[in-house]
């Protein structure tokens, strides 16, 4: 009768408890929420037709909101000036389009009747959140709603990214050093050590002042360079143990190579303990991210990204929406990854298994 | 004697001061005029003699030296004109019995400052200067500063927290008014006089001064200060310019010093003014340690300064406050008061970089005067929580802002394209978003009310896209390779119009090139905004190592100070602007005497600058500033209202009843 567990085997198994957790599968969901808000944010809020139709052919403006060479260079030329609802219409009267849900920027203010009828967004501190402003605007008027939605992009980016690269690194090093043992392990571990002890912080405002263009990018470089730690150590730990046990000595028995051995058969086995710190290490780069922002060393301006909408709170804390929404964001998320990270080491761990039995 | 006056005490600043504001609001305006970051390199911008219109290097070599002729000669081959030696705190009790306070103390007290009429009428109640016994002598005021000094030895004076303080602590013997005309002060100076060719100035000073440690100051203290200032070996930043232009300083006696000028210029009056070491502490160590603080005995000297002034230091906490006390024998000698006493005992300078714990700060009551930001002025100080105890007053004060176009990369080499950076530029939504509607439009380096600006009021910028277009299709830039960004064939490579825009790290400036970006963009150029660091932004601006910037200058006391930044090649030149025509006019405007004619010359600069576009001028920075409700008799200058004569000196508060 155990037969049917046992055919979903370790990751199967693993699921199955994860799942018995709502808090950790509506967590899950809200990432999910998150990824999905980021690849469409062009089409929630934007200023760019998501489709359209001009001149007898059929464009995707938006795209330019995820890199800006993407805008079809018809409407430079024919100096649409980044304005679409009054030019495609005056320009090209048989054209059509299909625009984002919400007619904000997460770039600029709108302007006053740019789109036909509406006038231009508060600024100063009169932009409360409103039906038009649904999470209010800034100083400059720019809208907060907009600037979230596409912040998403910059808050998913930077842990995945940087955590993407900590976990290469530290699995890697980790890796070797527990197989190989000896002075690779000593070596390993010291150098280890060593990047322990770096700051990550001043590391960031260090490489940011030196470097010319600074972008978003070298943050989520430099947190993936010096976060890996953990996760090496966590993972030589697995190796050092797992190198001694039978299935490693099989395979080496049927000539298998160091590097077979390590990516075929311990890494797999390794895996669940690592994925833990991955999962927080994401938390703690979306919190550093924001604080970097809300610092002023985030990505510059004007990227939108949550902490610096914070950031822009600070000036006048009586416009409680700059609180208030990127605050709640931030929380979720890394609400969310801690609550995923924890469901993960509870439903991965043999002996939380047993005990929970 | 209960009235007591103080004159000048911040008032001792004249060319050079000018300079170094620029470079201090430069980097970091937006907190304060210039903050701790301005003292790392402010590099004294030399103007050379008429001749070597090319050569504007800092002098390299002292100057030669000079024997100077008897005293009995000069005066038999020199007709002496003399000057004005006049009472700074004088000239303004003269100026407020002329008005009258159109309210009561108690009424400008309970008004909120909601509008002109309103500004107005604060400002000439509060700012009037006690009469006798009103003043509270024991007081001590609270004051802001954005950041720490860089030292405290007078010469190397640099940025507007160092004015702020080494202004009271240090000796001088020419000030200027409110208006910035110059004299000599009377609290230190008996007689001044000028040769009738313009290439001396005889100063003989007053024999009731004393330094902190006792010693008398004398005239010796001038001519050894000069020395030092001009040895190349003493990392001066920023007094020697203009003290180059002296030919030698020598002292006859005690009391009497004579400037030898190298030229009779309209400038020599401002040449004149600098900062004055004690003699007798420094002869002995600075040959051995021209850094003026690394020796054991300067480092010494360093914490507990020999002062000159009305005040000196008593105490330093590095990053958190500085105290300065009066002292008793800079009013009394000998026991005989001599000359009016300041009217606080003690002047309390706290450190606070961050303007919203600057603001919260004064809402508490543990600062007494902070300069306000826009946002902070319109949003954060018109409640009851702010009007509890502080009020708050504006005035026009002439720093202005502007993005700066380096000349020398391919894209702002040709005048169109920096016109249309002008054009593109949503300047409207600058001012009413941005700026909250606080500050005027600039459109060139003298404020219109002030006496060299050109007769014809400018018309402010407005957005012209189309226009902006028009100019960059013009100067060949248009979309060569259909990718929707402008670009043009420079030595056979298409270059695309993409540049990269420095600012300080200051959320408004980094908000106006955000806005300037978005203008951009929509005629096909693409900016990049880098918030920067202020000590990096300024060393990138002077090695010329940036497309563009945004930064601000001061005003200086004479339009001769502008010269450093338009002059081919000079110090301050960071956008590397060449125009004869404007070398020519900075050359004849010294030269000239006569106001009317030399305002002229610089009318006529701010026409070609105009024209040329070297930097797109945005605001005027008014003065906007809080003060508690217990301090009276802050009174503006174009210098904003501590650094003229009187200055921080009319500032006094009541006694408590």
């Amino acid at each position: 009768m155990t037969t049917e567990t046992r055919t979903t085997g370790f990751w199967g198994d693993a699921w199955r408890r994860y799942r018995r957790r709502p808090l950790a599968v509506a967590a899950a969901a809200f990432v999910g929420g998150l990824v999905l808000v980021a690849i469409l944010s062009p089409a929630i809020a934007g200023t760019k037709p998501v489709l359209c139709r001009y001149k007898g052919r059929i464009y995707a403006p938006c795209l330019a909101y995820f890199a800006r060479d993407l805008e079809p260079a018809i409407f430079a030329r024919d100096r649409f000036r980044g304005t679409y609802p009054r030019n495609l219409v005056e320009k090209d009267p048989e054209s059509w389009a299909v625009w984002p849900l919400v007619f904000q920027d997460p770039y600029r203010s709108v302007r006053a009747d740019e789109w036909p009828g509406l006038p231009a967004n508060p600024a100063r501190d009169e932009g409360r959140p409103s039906r038009r402003n649904l999470f209010g605007t800034d100083q400059a008027g720019v809208d907060v709603f907009a600037k979230m939605v596409h912040g998403t992009t910059i808050a998913l980016l930077v842990g995945f990214v940087s955590m993407g690269i900590a976990g290469t690194i530290g699995v890697a090093v980790g890796a070797v050093g527990g197989y190989f043992g000896g002075w690779i392990d000593m070596l390993t571990s010291r150098i280890t050590e060593i990047v322990m002890c770096i700051p990550t912080l001043v590391l960031i405002l260090a490489v940011i002042a030196v470097i010319e263009k600074p972008t978003i990018w070298h943050t989520m470089a430099i947190i993936g360079a010096t976060g890996w730690t953990g996760i090496a150590r966590l993972t030589r730990g697995e190796f050092l143990r797992l190198k001694e046990s039978e299935f490693v000595l099989a395979a080496r028995a049927a000539g298998a190579g160091p590097a077979r051995i390590m990516l075929r058969h311990i890494l797999p086995n390794a895996l669940a303990p690592v994925l833990v710190p991955i999962t927080f290490g994401i938390a703690s780069a979306v919190l550093l991210e924001s604080s970097l922002s809300f610092l002023g060393f985030g990505p510059p301006p004007p990227t939108a990204s949550w902490g610096s909408i914070l950031n822009d709170a600070r000036s006048n804390l009586a416009m409680w929406w700059l609180v208030v929404f990127p605050g709640i964001a931030i929380f979720l998320t890394v609400l969310a990854y801690n609550l995923i990270g924890e469901a993960l080491q509870e439903s991965t761990d043999p002996r939380l298994r047993e005990a929970r039995k | 004697m209960e009235r007591a006056s103080r004159k000048d005490a911040a008032g001792r600043s004249p060319a050079w001061a000018a300079a170094l504001l620029l470079l201090g609001v430069c980097v970091g305006c937006g907190r304060r005029e210039s903050d701790p970051l301005a003292s790392a390199t402010a590099e004294p911008a030399a103007v050379q003699p008429a001749a070597n219109q090319v050569a504007r290097a800092p002098a390299e070599t002292p100057p030669e030296p000079f024997d100077p002729p008897p005293l009995a000669t000069l005066d038999r081959d020199a007709t002496w004109i003399d000057r004005p030696v006049r009472d700074g705190m004088a000239l303004l009790r003269e100026e407020q019995a002329r008005q009258t306070a159109p309210a009561s103390v108690a009424e400008a007290l309970a008004l909120e400052n909601d509008s002109a009429a309103a500004n107005a009428t604060i400002l000439a109640a509060l700012g009037r200067l006690p009469e006798p016994g009103e003043a509270d002598l024991a007081a001590r005021v609270d004051r802001h500063v954005a950041g720490d000094l860089g030292s405290t030895n007078p010469i190397m004076i640099s940025t507007s927290a160092e004015f702020d303080i080494l202004g009271l602590t240090g000796f001088g013997l020419f000030s200027f008014d409110r208006r910035l005309e110059p004299f000599a002060t009377s609290d230190t100076v008996v007689s001044w006089q000028t040769s009738a060719d313009g290439l001396l100035d005889k100063v003989v000073l007053r024999d009731d001064l004393v330094w902190s440690d006792g010693k008398p100051i004398t005239a010796h203290d001038i001519a050894f200060t000069y020395r030092v200032i001009m040895d190349p070996r003493v990392p001066v930043p920023a007094v020697r310019s203009g003290t180059d232009q002296l030919r030698w300083v020598h002292a006859y006696d005690d009391r009497t010093v004579v400037f030898f000028h190298k030229q009779p210029l309209a400038t020599n009056v401002w040449n004149v003014n600098f900062p004055v070491l004690p003699k007798h502490v420094y002869e002995k160590t600075w040959q051995d340690d021209p850094t003026l603080k690394d020796s054991p005995e300067h480092v010494k000297l360093e914490l507990a300064p020999v002062c000159g002034g009305p005040y000196k230091i008593v105490e330093r906490q590095r990053g958190q406050q500085i105290v300065l006390r009066r002292r008793d024998d800079w009013s009394t000698v000998r026991g005989r008061q001599v000359r009016d006493a300041p009217f606080f005992r003690e002047v309390r300078f706290r450190i606070i970089e961050d303007p919203n714990t600057t603001l919260l700060a004064l809402k508490s009551g543990e600062i007494g005067e902070m300069v306000l930001l826009p946002e902070q002025w319109t949003t954060q100080t018109k409640g009851g929580d702010f009007y509890e105890r502080n009020t708050k007053v504006t005035a026009p004060e002439w720093v202005s802002f502007h993005f700066g176009w380096n000349i020398d990369t391919p894209f702002f080499a040709d005048r169109r394209v920096r016109r249309a950076m002008t054009y593109a530029f949503d300047h409207d939504a600058m001012l009413e978003k941005l700026c909250y509607g606080l500050y005027e439009p600039a459109t060139g380096p003298f404020h219109e009310t002030s006496w060299m600006a050109p007769k014809k009021k400018p018309v402010a910028s407005k957005q012209d896209l189309d226009k902006a277009e028009a100019l960059l299709d013009e100067a060949g830039w248009t979309d060569h390779d259909n990718d929707g960004v402008r670009d043009k064939e420079i030595n056979g490579r298409l270059v695309p119009f993409e540049f990269t825009m420095l600012v300080n790290q200051q959320p408004l400036r980094v908000a106006i090139c955000t806005l300037l970006k978005e203008n951009l963009d929509q005629i096909g150029v693409r900016m990049n905004v880098r918030p920067t660091e202020a000590t990096v932004l300024q060393q990138l601006t002077q090695d010329k190592k940036f497309q563009a910037y945004h930064g601000g200058w001061g005003a200086g006391t004479d339009p001769d100070t502008s010269d450093n930044i338009w002059a081919t090649g000079a110090g301050r030149n960071y956008v590397g602007y060449s125009n004869p025509d404007v070398d020519r006019l900075f050359e004849e405007g010294r030269r000239e005497f006569d106001r009317a004619k030399r305002a002229e010359k610089y009318a006529r600069i701010q026409e070609i600058l105009q024209d040329d576009q070297p930097y797109t001028w945005l605001y005027w920075r008014n003065s906007f500033y809080g003060f508690s409700k217990s301090l009276r008799g802050y009174v503006f200058s174009p210098r904003g209202p501590y650094h003229y004569s009187p200055g921080f000196g009319s500032l006094w508060m009541p006694r408590q009843e």
